[in-house]
């Protein structure tokens, strides 16, 4: 039985994001925390794990600028970033 | 990437034309079958987004591997994902066109 490429069975199905599309920052209004997200990458040789503080102050850049247009407010814990938090509240115990 | 843990990428795109341009993309995930493992949270695709001339904009994707990827026999030879996005302009005659319409 010859095993024929049937390409149609592969076609590829793209799914839309869970929470939607990023509006774009034209203004570069968060582009200092992304460069610090991208220089932790570079120097932790591109480990996600490693860079997630950052990744989670870009996002909650976006949050804060224009009243939440960049990003819609969303509690960081959902976003996976629960341990993050929980070990910045452990650290400020007075706020 | 860790599977199950939230990440963050990003891509850029450019408008080198002297007028403005509406873009929308679309992604593709090599090797294909680790695209049911990926799930995307938030990103710039499957909507329009509108780029001024020669402007040149960051576009983020904030996703996770689904971490049931580390139980598929099928995966385990896979350690190299790669996300692609093509980013192509938005067609006016996608439209509903008008006749006489220049």
């Amino acid at each position: 039985m010859s095993t024929a490429m049937n390409f149609s069975s592969k076609s590829f199905k793209p799914r839309p994001p869970d929470k939607g599309a990023f509006p774009l920052d034209h203004f570069g209004e968060c582009s200092a925390f992304k460069e610090r997200f991208m220089q932790c990458l570079r120097d932790s040789g591109y480990e996600s794990s490693a860079c997630r503080q950052r990744a989670m102050a870009y996002l909650e850049c976006r949050m804060e600028r224009q009243a939440g247009q960049l990003m819609a407010n969303e509690p960081l814990e959902k976003l996976g970033f629960k341990d993050l938090i929980d070990e910045k509240s452990e650290a400020k115990p007075e706020k | 990437v860790v599977p199950g843990e939230t990440a963050l990428a990003f891509y850029k795109a450019k408008n080198p034309t002297d007028k403005p341009i509406i873009g929308i993309s679309t992604y593709n995930v090599i090797p294909f079958e680790a695209g049911q493992y990926f799930n995307k949270i938030q990103c710039f695709c499957f909507e329009e987004q509108w780029l001024n001339p020669q402007e040149e904009v960051d576009m983020p994707v904030f996703f996770y591997i689904d971490p049931e990827f580390v139980e598929d026999p099928k995966m385990a030879k896979v350690d190299l994902i790669t996300l692609s996005y093509t980013f192509f302009e938005a067609k006016e005659g996608q439209k509903l066109p008008l006749p006489g319409y220049q």
